[in-house]
């Protein structure tokens, strides 16, 4: 009995759904308010104090919104949408041991590395079929500039998240962050550095923002989008931003690894780390994003096959040969 | 290639004698030659063989009573001149000169839409800056049209165009990336352009006719909200304009205080283009920065005129007031400290490789091209076309002030880019020297409330460009006729022709190279 | 739960700005609230590109004729609740081009306004005084806004005939 309310605990309030949600409005607010400052400007500051429920109020605002459903669109694929891009993605939180073992007893599985890609897909696939299913110009070419660059991408983003894969000798996630007595990017920093850029393309921020293109193309695949369903879509993206973060901490970082003083309280510390491990690259992550301007479609997508494709095999030839031949001797 | 008025005006006489037309020197610019409907034509032709830099600088229509006058302005290495034709009201058609001149199609559209002149031969159809509802026959700038009590048509529907693989993407008339609204109906095959077609008009608001009904006072206050942004520009050369039909000289503290006025004008023009060109291509840092920069130019703005934007400070005769002694240190300051800040933003432009990969080699504009269509302003000279109505036929005190101009040669979005960011600094030069040598005395004469009858044509160099005014004054206190053609109006074919063949993401940063001001071109 | 939808709202009012032919006066200084200067994110309110994610509608120009049809279009296409602010002289009134045969003269003959800021253009700071007394009027006032349904209509820029006909709904 107990087991199950402690299941059912563990999946709604800590460390699933109501964890990772008021955790992405943070981390949302941590990104305008570093947006803003590297603009010389506050960012939100009334809403709460410093503004840190911003992201609240603007999800609540958009919930009492009416919704506004495009007489044209795929009704089914547009209301749907939204929701299973949110679900997919916070599925795949459960897989990420966030205090040290995953959200729900028994949920890792061996090869879990894999499934967790492909969630990242189908999220992201989900997000296209968001846009596609509206029927408008603007959403149409939103949409397909999402698919040209996730479709891109995820090829050389799967190969490098396999360089802790091949450190750890595993592809479970649990057990890749148990062996990293040593985070992995001390170990194969060219394939962190790598995995971070593509993860910003993965993610659609700048300068790889081309699906975001407000001077092209309106809101793109968010154009006609309203009320509830807005909503979700943007906590969808907030919340996708968050996992890649979640990811990249989970296979270089160390995961919830970290010093856990006095001895007791091992979640607690654990998840201390994970929120500051993630926090950290959220924080690297907004900066690059602002730093740089947008690049067009056709830049992304040659820097892709040209660029970033011929690296990550590259360094996964690195990584292997480094784990057969050279740290055994180590 | 002349380069003084005197050749213009014997290589007119020599290659059209024989035919029926009439030279007058010295009148509407440097010469006006009034011809004849069958014979204006020729003499576009000696003009474009005997200078590169001919183009249409604007085609005024007005309405004479029994005929129209179409008065073609034109632009060459020299001052302005004018070739006038009258056309009958009851056979109102024109062979087009869009053919020998690629500059004039846009400018004689104008003049079929508000005064009802047929140019043979012109492809265009349809309405210009009328909008839609406005129903055919009626031609607002005609003497007997009370154009506010004209009936609308209804709305007709939207047109279904096919344009088999193409897809029609509108941008406008609400969109993100423009201020105002404009509808261009961009066709593309994937991701590149295959044809642009504007629908200018949305900002018409009738301030031509509008200005008939006002006073010449009234008129520098209407006239100056025709652009928000460039105001002082319109109001200066409106009031130059009415004071060469008065021939009153303005007091030299009157010129310099004009002068000053305008430059701090341009200033935050520029800086408004560079930090908008930022949003356009995702960097708003650097957008952020750019206006950031900019306040305190408003507040200089503030401190001359009283006006943070509209600066309604110049007037018929001088400025209205003076500049205060406690003010210029200030003034100084500021400009000492956006001095500091632009080895920053120009290293930012020229080095920085996301603004270089989004803007270099896009939105090409040859100069041949430039010259053929007539394009003016920082368009022009960052395609090496070396014009700048401060020097070409300088006025207020740019005679007295040295200055270069800059061109570049490239001609892409980077090099217009590039333009304005350097004319920042030969701005501050120019506002600093003004302040140096600021000529003690009055700043204004009185002139009389009704203005002797008499035409002129007048020049000014905005942010944008060349901005030409013209007006007709018939002895009230209400001009007859003032004709403004604003530096967009030329510039828009430019962007028409640079868009084609580019990826649609290359519309925006293209489009903001631009500076596209629609209010000044609808008016 | 009323208490929390209207915090929310007030807390986080999105914009989107319109120009139905203005000088371009107004809009510089409506652009110039984003900048450090003045910064209007501090309230929460973002710029946003469409019409569909937006609360409050920002309209400068005297709504020429050519824009009247499209303003009533955008203003449509927002959901509900939603509220119009006119900005600068020209939108107020018609301002100095009232009479003349392009504009409609105000936005107030084509949609209901919440509130009215007049100056030419007026200050940043007397937009953003105008945003944050409308903000505290809806506050004071205690009607509900009207339920939040869901509704059909054709899509932006769509290229079909809008088949029912939409009517802007009435002052808040």
């Amino acid at each position: 009995m107990i087991d199950y309310l402690l299941l059912i605990f563990r999946v709604l309030v800590f460390p699933g759904f109501t964890f990772i949600i008021l955790f992405t409005m943070f981390c949302d607010w941590v990104e305008r308010k570093i947006e803003a400052r590297m603009q010389n400007r506050m960012g939100p500051s009334f809403t709460g104090p410093n503004g840190i429920l911003q992201p609240f109020a603007d999800f609540v605002k958009l919930l009492t919104k009416e919704e506004i459903t495009p007489c044209d669109s795929k009704k089914n694929v547009f209301r749907l949408a939204p929701i299973l891009a949110l679900s997919v993605l916070i599925f795949a939180f459960a897989f990420l041991p966030i205090d040290g073992t995953s959200a729900i007893p028994g949920m890792s599985f061996a090869g879990d590395l894999i499934f967790v890609m492909a969630l990242v897909s189908i999220a992201n696939f989900l997000l296209f079929l968001a846009g596609w299913s509206s029927s408008n110009p603007y959403s149409s070419i939103g949409a397909a500039r999402v698919l040209t660059q996730f479709l891109g991408y995820d090829i050389p983003l799967v190969m490098l998240a396999l360089t802790p894969a091949f450190l750890a000798k595993s592809i479970t996630i649990s057990a890749i962050v148990s062996s990293q007595w040593l985070p992995f990017l001390i170990l194969a920093p060219w394939a962190f550095v790598l995995f971070v850029i593509t993860m910003q393309a993965e993610l659609e921020k700048d300068p790889f923002d081309v699906p975001h293109a407000e001077s092209e193309v309106v809101a793109g695949h968010e154009t006609e989008y309203s009320g509830a369903k807005l909503a979700f879509l943007k906590l969808a993206r907030d919340v996708q931003i968050v996992f890649g973060a979640a990811l990249i901490t989970v296979l270089f970082l160390g995961g919830a690894n970290g010093p856990v003083p006095f001895g007791f309280l091992p979640e607690f510390w654990g998840t201390l780390w994970f929120v500051l491990k993630v926090l950290g690259v959220v924080i690297v992550s907004e900066y690059m994003t602002v730093l740089f301007a947008r690049l067009r479609i056709d830049q992304v997508v040659r820097a892709n096959w040209r660029l970033i494709l011929p690296l990550s095999v590259l360094s996964l030839i690195l990584t292997i040969s480094l784990v057969y031949w050279i740290y055994p001797l180590v | 290639m002349p380069n003084n008025s005197i050749d213009i005006i014997r290589i007119l006489e020599t290659k059209l004698c024989g035919k029926p037309v009439q030279i007058i020197p010295g009148q509407l610019g440097i010469v006006t030659v009034k011809a004849s409907v069958e014979g204006y034509r020729d003499i576009f032709k000696v003009l474009i063989e005997a200078d590169e830099k001919t183009a249409i600088s604007a085609i005024t229509g007005i309405d004479l009573g029994a005929n129209i006058g179409v008065f073609y302005h034109v632009r060459t290495s020299n001052p302005l001149l004018t070739i006038q034709v009258e056309v009958p009201k009851e056979n109102t058609t024109l062979r087009t000169i869009s053919d020998i001149a690629p500059s004039a199609a846009l400018h004689e559209l104008e003049v079929t839409d508000l005064l009802g002149v047929t140019f043979e031969g012109n492809p265009s159809t349809g309405h210009l800056v009328l909008p839609e509802t406005w129903p055919d026959g009626i031609y607002p700038l005609r003497k007997d049209v009370n154009a506010n009590e004209v009936k609308l048509n209804p709305e007709p529907p939207e047109e279904k165009s096919d344009e088999g693989k193409l897809v029609k993407i509108i941008i406008g008339p609400q969109h993100p990336a423009l201020l105002e609204p404009e509808k261009f109906a961009v066709f593309v095959e994937g991701e590149t352009v295959r044809k642009v077609e504007p629908r200018i008009g949305y900002v018409h608001r009738g301030i031509e006719k509008a200005s008939e009904s006002r006073t010449y006072i009234q008129d520098v206050y209407l006239v100056e909200r025709i652009c928000g942004i460039c105001n002082s520009c319109h109001a200066t050369g409106f009031v130059e304009t009415v004071e060469k039909i008065l021939k009153t000289e303005v007091p030299e503290r009157g010129k310099y205080l004009r002068t000053i006025i305008l430059e701090v004008n341009r200033l935050h023009s520029h800086l408004l283009t560079l930090g908008h060109a930022g949003l356009e291509i995702g960097y708003e840092v650097l957008f952020q920065y750019f206006w950031r920069d900019r306040e305190p130019i408003m507040d200089i703005t503030e401190m001359l005129t009283g006006n943070r934007v509209i600066s309604s400070s110049l007037t018929v005769g001088g400025v209205r007031r003076d500049i205060k002694d406690n003010d210029i240190p200030k003034i100084r300051a500021v400009l000492g400290d956006l001095r500091k800040r632009i080895p920053f933003y120009t290293q930012v432009y020229r080095d920085e490789p996301s603004i270089r990969a989004r803007m270099q080699n896009v939105g090409i504009l040859k100069r041949d091209i430039a010259l053929k269509l007539g394009v003016v302003g920082p368009v022009a000279r960052g395609s090496g076309v070396n014009i700048d109505v401060r020097k070409d036929e300088p006025y207020e005190a740019y005679g007295e002030i040295p200055f270069k101009v800059i061109t570049k040669d490239a001609g892409d979005t980077w090099a217009r880019m590039n333009v304005r960011m350097d004319e920042i600094e030969e701005s501050i030069n120019i506002i600093e020297y003004a302040l140096d040598n600021l000529p003690p005395g009055p700043f204004r004469v009185k002139v009389p409330r009704a203005v002797p009858s008499g035409e002129a044509v007048n020049r000014v160099e905005a942010p944008r460009g060349e901005l030409f005014y013209y007006v007709k004054s018939n002895g009230t206190t209400m001009p007859e006729r003032v004709k403004v053609r604003t530096p967009t109006f030329a510039n828009i074919p430019a962007f028409l022709t640079t868009a084609i063949g580019e990826p649609l993401a290359d519309v925006p940063p293209n489009f903001v190279s631009l500076d596209p001001c629609f209010s000044c071109t609808d008016r | 739960m009323t208490n929390l939808a209207m915090w929310a709202r007030l807390k986080s009012p999105w914009v989107i700005h319109f120009n139905s032919g203005a000088c371009n006066g107004c809009d510089i200084e409506i652009v110039a609230l984003l900048t450090p200067k003045y910064d209007v994110e501090r309230f929460g309110i973002k710029l946003e590109p469409s019409p569909r994610h937006a609360d409050v509608l920002l309209v400068t120009g005297s709504v020429t004729k050519q824009c009247t049809d499209r303003l009533k279009r955008i203003y449509d296409q927002m959901p509900q609740p939603k509220f119009v602010v006119a900005i600068g002289a020209c939108a107020c009134s018609g301002g100095i081009f009232q009479g003349t045969y392009g504009v409609e003269g105000g936005v107030d003959k084509v949609l209901p306004v919440n509130a009215y800021i007049p100056g030419c253009p007026p200050r940043p700071e007397a937009i953003i005084d105008g945003v944050v007394k409308l903000l505290n009027a809806l506050a004071a006032s205690t009607k509900k806004a009207p339920k939040a349904a869901s509704k059909e209509e054709p899509a932006l820029n769509a290229e079909i005939e809008v088949t029912e006909e939409v009517k802007p709904d009435a002052k808040q």
